[in-house]
C-alpha cells in the first residue's frame, strides 16, 4: 500500500478530477499529503497541476518558523504560483500571467521543465481561487491537487473534487480530542443534501453561531440549508452540539474521502497506530498514516 | 484629471462617469492618460486636432475591428519592469521574458492589424525586430514561454546531463527505499521521513535507515545515503548547478538584448498606451454618436440635442427615455422652470460637454459650439460640505463659493444650482444677483437654475426656461399609487424643453400639480391653494 497511490485511486474512483487536502491545524502533514499525491501522479503519468490557497512548498512554515517539506515536482507538473517565488533555476515554463495576486505578488500558472523543489501560492480569495482553477483547466483538464484552506473551500462547492482532510498531534493535546476535533470537521464537511419535499428554512451566505443557537433555541424543525458546508461558520464541540438538535443541509455537497495523520507534530508525538485507527473510527473514514504507509 | 474641477464638481457634472466611459485597457494607457492634463484655454486648435482625429477614425473604423483591437491591447502584459530592470543591469526571471514576448507578439499583431485598416490617424507602435526574434527562440506554438534548449546548445548538454545524473540519483535511492521496504515488509516506505513500527522489524536495521527518534512502539527514521547514493547525489547536484550558470548566463545576455533595444521598447510602450487611450475615446465616440464641436474663445456653451450621458445610461437601465435638450449661453444666464422639469440636468449637461472638450472628445450632441475651461465649478446644492458638524447647507455653500472666488479661474464655466435656497428668498436673491455680476466681471460662463423670480431681468441676462408641465392624466383614485407609475405620468406630461424667455417672466414650479401627481393629501393640497 502506498498512501498517496490510494487517496489518488479513491478520488478517481469517486469519479473526481481534483483533490482538495486541508488541514485540521498547522503542521498536521498537508503538505506531506499533497507530496505523496503528486509523487502518485507523476508515476502514473496523469497530467496534473498544484494549486495552492496560501503559500507551500516554501523550507520553513512562515507563521512558526518550523521547518515544512518542499514540493517536489517532476518535470511535466503545473504549478500555481507568486512570480517572486519563481526558482532562479531551473527555468520553469511561463504558461500563463493571471491578473490575480497573492500576499507575494503577481500569480502565474507555470510547469516544471525539470525535476526540482518548488514553492506555491496561490489567490487569497475564493472568486480569484475560481478564476485560477478555470484557467489551470485550459490547459488541457489536468487533475488538480488543491493545497486547501478550510475557510476556503467554498471553492470546491462546484462538486468534482475530492477532500482529503489532514490532521495530526499539533491538532489537540490527546489523540481523543484529535479524534473528536476531526470528526466535528468531517461530519461538517458530510452535510447532506436538502429535501426537496419537505420544508426547509434557506439561509443566504453563511450560517452563523448565533443565527444556529437562536433557531435551535426556537424549537426549528425544518431543514437548514446553507449552499454548502462551507457555509457553516462553527466547528468543533459546537457544531456538533448544534447539529443534534439542527437538521443541517446543503444545496451543494462536498465529498470528503479520506483523513491522513501525522503522528509526530513538533510540540508531542503519538502511538502512530493509535492515532490512525481513532481518526478511522471517529471519521469512519479511511485513515491514513503517510509516515507509516499505514490505513485504518 | 485634477485641477480643472473639484471632487463635488467633477461628481456633480458626471466626471467619474466620462473617466470610466473613456478608461484604457492596459496599465501603460492609463499611465499615458495620467501623463496629458486636460486641455485648457489657449489649447483650443491642439483639442480640435485631437478631436477630429478621434472622430474620422471612430466614423471610419468599423465596431468588429475596434474590439479586435481592443481586445488584443486589453491582454497585453505590461513589460516596463522587466525593461526597468534590464536597463539597471539586473538579470531578468523567465515571467519577465514571458510578458516581454507577449508584449513583442500584441505589438506585432497590433501593427499588421492597423496596417490592414490604412487609417494614418491611428499612430501604431514601433517593434523592436531583432529583440523579437532573439526572444521568440523560447516562445512555444502555446504562446509560453520557457529558456529553450535552443538558446545555446551548452545549454541543451548541460541539461541532458542532469537528467542523466538525476535518473542515476532517483534509481539508487529508490533502491535504498525498496530495501527499506523489504526489510519492513511495506510496498514502499514514504521518501523524506517514515516511522518503522518495532513490529515490523525483523532483526536489525539496515544501514539506509538513520533513526531520528525512538519510541516505545516505533522509530522515527529517515534514508540514510550510501557511499554510492551521496556520490550520485553528489553529481546530481554539481550538475544541476552547471543547468543553473547557464541559464543565468543566459538570461544576462537576454537582458543585454533587451537592454540594447530599451529605446524602442518604451517607445512601444507609451505608443501602445497613447493607442490604447486613443481608442477607448474612439469607442466613446462610437458608441454615444457624437460630433466635432466649434471650439471658440469666448465665454460660451450652446449645444443642439446634447445628452447628459450618465443620465441617459441610467435612464436606459429602467426602459425610460431620455431626452436630449438645447441651449445657447453666451456669458451668463439664469433657467427657470418646474420641480422634476429639467434644471440640474440642463446644468449637468453644460458640465459634461465642457468636461467632455476638456479631455479632446466629440461630444455627445447634434451640434455644439463651446469653449475650453479653465474651471468646471458647480455651485449650490451639491457643492461639498466642508463640515458636517458645524456647516449648514447655506454655510457650506458659501465657503465652496468663497474657495472657487479664492482658486481664481480666468475662464471658468460655473454651473449654479439654486444656490442659497435655504436662506430667505429676498436675500438669496440678492446674492444670486450679487454672484451673476462677480461672474460676469470675470468673464466667465455662467448658468445659474432657480425659482428666484427677476434675477435674469435684474442682470439684463439670458433667461431661459423649461417649458414644463403639459396636461397631467388624472390619477386614479381607486387604485394605490406606485412611484414608478407616478413618474411615469409626470414625464409623459412634462416638456423639458428649454426656451429662451424674452423679458422676465414668474417662474414656474408647478409644485402643486406635481405634488398630487405623487399622492400628496388632496386636502391638504387645498388647504395650500387658499394661500396661493
Amino acid at each position: 500500500m502506498e498512501v498517496g497511490a490510494a487517496l489518488l485511486e479513491g478520488a478517481q474512483s469517486a469519479g473526481c478530477r481534483a483533490i482538495a487536502v486541508v488541514g485540521t491545524a498547522k503542521n498536521v502533514g498537508k503538505s506531506v499529503t499533497v507530496g505523496a499525491i503528486c509523487a502518485a501522479l507523476a508515476r502514473t503519468s496523469v497530467p496534473f497541476a498544484v494549486v495552492s490557497t496560501g503559500r507551500d512548498g516554501e523550507s520553513v512554515d512562515s507563521l512558526r518558523g518550523t521547518p515544512k517539506p518542499p514540493l517536489f515536482l517532476r518535470p511535466g507538473a503545473l504549478f500555481v504560483t507568486a512570480r517572486s517565488l519563481l526558482p532562479a533555476g531551473p527555468a520553469v515554463e511561463i504558461l500563463a500571467q493571471t491578473r490575480e495576486r497573492s500576499a507575494v505578488g503577481a500569480i502565474v500558472l507555470a510547469r516544471a521543465r525539470a525535476a526540482g523543489c518548488y514553492e506555491i501560492a496561490g489567490p487569497p480569495s475564493v472568486a480569484g481561487m475560481r478564476r485560477v482553477l478555470d484557467l489551470v483547466r485550459t490547459w488541457g483538464e489536468p487533475f488538480v491537487v488543491l493545497d486547501g484552506a478550510l475557510d476556503r473551500l467554498a471553492v470546491l462547492s462546484e462538486g468534482d473534487e475530492a477532500i482529503v482532510v489532514a490532521t495530526g498531534a499539533a491538532s489537540g493535546r490527546t489523540v481523543e480530542l484529535i479524534a473528536r476535533d476531526v470528526q466535528s470537521l468531517v461530519r461538517r464537511l458530510q452535510l447532506p443534501l436538502f429535501d426537496v419535499q419537505r420544508p426547509s428554512y434557506e439561509v443566504s451566505g453563511a450560517l452563523t453561531l448565533a443565527q444556529a443557537r437562536a433557531l435551535a433555541l426556537a424549537g426549528e424543525r425544518r431543514q437548514i440549508v446553507v449552499h454548502d458546508a462551507t457555509r457553516v461558520a462553527f466547528g468543533g464541540a459546537t457544531f456538533g452540539e448544534l447539529a443534534a438538535q439542527l437538521d443541517l443541509r446543503c444545496r451543494h455537497v462536498l465529498r470528503p474521502i479520506a483523513v491522513t495523520t501525522a503522528s509526530v507534530g513538533p510540540e508531542r508525538f503519538f502511538e502512530p497506530r493509535a492515532l490512525l485507527c481513532a481518526v478511522a473510527r471517529a471519521t469512519r473514514l479511511p485513515a491514513y498514516d503517510v509516515f507509516a504507509q499505514a490505513c485504518a | 484629471m485634477s485641477g480643472l474641477w473639484t471632487v463635488s464638481s467633477a461628481a456633480a457634472v458626471g466626471v467619474p462617469w466620462l473617466e470610466r466611459a473613456i478608461a484604457p485597457a492596459t496599465e501603460f494607457g492609463r499611465r499615458y492618460n495620467a501623463q496629458h492634463a486636460p486641455y485648457r484655454p489657449g489649447d483650443e486648435s491642439l483639442a480640435l486636432a485631437a478631436i477630429v482625429r478621434i472622430q474620422a477614425v471612430a466614423q471610419r473604423i468599423s465596431a468588429d475591428t475596434l474590439d479586435a483591437l481592443h481586445a488584443k491591447i486589453s491582454r497585453t502584459p505590461d513589460p516596463a519592469e522587466a525593461v526597468a530592470r534590464a536597463r539597471a543591469d539586473e538579470p531578468l526571471n523567465d515571467a519577465e521574458l514571458f510578458d516581454l514576448t507577449g508584449f513583442l507578439d500584441i505589438v506585432a499583431e497590433v501593427r499588421a492589424l492597423g496596417e490592414a485598416i490604412v487609417m494614418p490617424e491611428i499612430e501604431l507602435p514601433p517593434l523592436p525586430v531583432e529583440l523579437r526574434e532573439v526572444l521568440a527562440t523560447g516562445r512555444t506554438a502555446a504562446g509560453t514561454f520557457y529558456l529553450d534548449d535552443r538558446f545555446d546548445p551548452a545549454l541543451a548538454a548541460a541539461r541532458a546531463d542532469a537528467a542523466g545524473a538525476r535518473a542515476a540519483y532517483d534509481v539508487l535511492r529508490s533502491r535504498l527505499l525498496e530495501r527499506i521496504g523489504r526489510y519492513a515488509n511495506v510496498e514502499r516506505v514514504h521518501d523524506g521521513g517514515f516511522i518503522l513500527m518495532r513490529e515490523q522489524m525483523h532483526g536489525p536495521l539496515p544501514p539506509e535507515v538513520r533513526v531520528v527518534r525512538e519510541a516505545a512502539t516505533y522509530l522515527l527514521c529517515e534514508v540514510a545515503l550510501d557511499e554510492a547514493a551521496l556520490e550520485a547525489l553528489r553529481a546530481c547536484e554539481d550538475a544541476d548547478r552547471r543547468v543553473v550558470e547557464i541559464e543565468e548566463r543566459l538570461r544576462i545576455g537576454l537582458g543585454g538584448a533587451v537592454r540594447a533595444a530599451q529605446r524602442e521598447l518604451e517607445g512601444g510602450i507609451a505608443a501602445l498606451g497613447a493607442l490604447d487611450a486613443f481608442l477607448a475615446r474612439v469607442r466613446f465616440a462610437q458608441r454615444y454618436e457624437t460630433v466635432v464641436p466649434e471650439i471658440v474663445d469666448v465665454p460660451e456653451i450652446a449645444f443642439v440635442e446634447g445628452r447628459y450621458l450618465p443620465l441617459a445610461a441610467a435612464l436606459s437601465e429602467h426602459d425610460r427615455t431620455y431626452l436630449p435638450i438645447s441651449l445657447a449661453l453666451q456669458g451668463i444666464g439664469v433657467i427657470t422652470g418646474p420641480n422634476m422639469g429639467g434644471k440640474t440636468a440642463a446644468l449637468r449637461t453644460c458640465g459634461f460637454l465642457g468636461a467632455c472638450l476638456s479631455f479632446g472628445l466629440p461630444v455627445p450632441a447634434q451640434s455644439a459650439r463651446l469653449a475650453l475651461f479653465d474651471e468646471i465649478a458647480w455651485l449650490g446644492s451639491e457643492a461639498a460640505r466642508h463640515d458636517e458638524s458645524l456647516l449648514s447647507s447655506f454655510g457650506s455653500e458659501v465657503v465652496a463659493l468663497r474657495e472657487f472666488f479664492e482658486r481664481g479661474a480666468r475662464a471658468p464655466l460655473v454651473l449654479i444650482d439654486e444656490f442659497a435656497r435655504t436662506t430667505t428668498p429676498h436675500e438669496a436673491r440678492a446674492l444670486l444677483i450679487g454672484l451673476l455680476e462677480s461672474l460676469r466681471e470675470r468673464n466667465a460662463c455662467a448658468l445659474a437654475a432657480t425659482h428666484l423670480g427677476a434675477i435674469a431681468g435684474a442682470l439684463d441676462a439670458a433667461h431661459y426656461a423649461i417649458v414644463g408641465l403639459q396636461k397631467l392624466q388624472p390619477l386614479d383614485e381607486h387604485r394605490a399609487l406606485r412611484l414608478d407609475e407616478a413618474l411615469t405620468r409626470i414625464s409623459a406630461a412634462m416638456d423639458y424643453r428649454i426656451r429662451r424667455v424674452d423679458g422676465e417672466t414668474v417662474p414656474q414650479a408647478d409644485a402643486m400639480a406635481l405634488a398630487a401627481a405623487l399622492g400628496l393629501d388632496a386636502e391638504l393640497l387645498a388647504r395650500a391653494r387658499r394661500h396661493l
